[in-house]
């Protein structure tokens, strides 16, 4: 045979696979941990008095550092979101499913959730929401301790109230 | 409340795994399939270029598709070695340390990468390297066909 096989190999499974080691820092610490506890913590500008959420030690616009750490309820606005309908590697939820940006109530800035309990049509932008936890026990300091968010059946937040904090 | 100024270093060690189903292509496929079935490594013969292995489907120089099939040793020289000395798991394809190389097999004029696994410190630019072939059940149509390169001598 003066030739390789003409039945071709047509495929080869090639996963890539990225090991990391994540080191949370003072502050995400202290925010991942504040879940175990259905805590949600931020970090206050000490120029502008901007909350970010999760913390960071110096804000990102006035470039001043946020000594401060404040507690957030956990309820806000869904400001903008995503209808996934196709399914990733990894997540088995029910198609279609809502992810979405959350600015929690006296936040500057969103958290990226989940919203469930209704369905992916009704979620729009300004609808109010609140968090849905895992239950005691199970929480393990983690984003996803925070099962997803909910809506709260609250009057819709009109657009100024939210478009600066998306 | 004031941002603590101690707080117990938290980390996580997680693997994110991107699932790729790689489609090889007509002359891929075709070269991968002759080291499953046929435990031979061929090239192509395309204008320019000289033995090509791995082959391409099309030439570097001018894009011209075409080539004769050449088989080529599953014997050769060292053209480039880069020590692993400290594997990650999961990232590499050892968890020993080993060497990745640049093989350039007899009868081919250009460079094929693979694994040494024994006898590391020994490899050098120069060296001499025979393909280890892994047992027929094990041969799945991929580049790991060739378990590795091992030292000749």
């Amino acid at each position: 045979m003066n030739e390789p096989p003409k039945d071709r190999i047509k495929y080869v499974q090639t996963d890539l696979h990225l090991p990391y080691h994540y080191y949370a820092g003072d502050y995400k610490a202290l925010y991942l941990n504040a879940l175990k506890d259905k805590k949600i913590l931020g970090s206050k500008c000490s120029k502008t008095g901007k909350v970010f959420v999760p913390p960071v030690m110096s804000s990102p616009d006035a470039h001043a550092p946020c000594t401060e750490i404040v507690e957030l309820p956990d309820k806000g606005i869904v400001t903008t979101f995503c209808v996934v309908n196709v399914p990733v590697f990894g997540r088995d939820l029910e198609l279609p499913y809502v992810v979405a940006s959350v600015a929690l109530d006296g936040a500057d800035i969103s958290i990226y959730g989940l919203v469930q309990e209704c369905k992916a049509p009704e979620v729009e932008m300004g609808m109010r929401v609140q968090a849905v936890w895992k239950p005691d026990g199970e929480r393990l300091g983690e984003h996803t301790d925070i099962k997803y968010f909910k809506p709260t059946g609250e009057t819709k937040a009109p657009l100024e109230s939210f478009i600066h904090r998306l | 409340m004031k941002a603590p100024t101690s707080v117990e270093p938290m980390s996580q060690r997680m693997t994110v795994t991107f699932p790729y189903k790689h489609s090889t292509g007509e002359v891929t496929g075709r070269f991968l399939a002759g080291l499953k079935e046929q435990k031979k490594i061929w090239g192509r013969r395309i204008a320019g270029q000289g033995v090509v292995v791995p082959p391409n489907a099309y030439s570097e120089i001018d894009a011209k598709t075409g080539g004769e099939w050449v088989e080529v040793a599953d014997q050769g020289t060292v053209t480039a070695v880069g020590v692993v000395a400290q594997p990650v798991k999961d990232l590499h394809p050892s968890t020993e340390p080993f060497a990745y190389v640049l093989v350039k097999l007899d009868g081919a004029d250009t460079a094929l990468a693979h694994l040494v696994l024994d006898r590391i410190d020994d490899i050098r630019v120069g060296s001499r390297v025979k393909a280890v072939w892994a047992p027929d059940e094990e041969r799945k149509g991929t580049i790991r066909d060739i378990a590795c390169f091992q030292l000749v001598g």
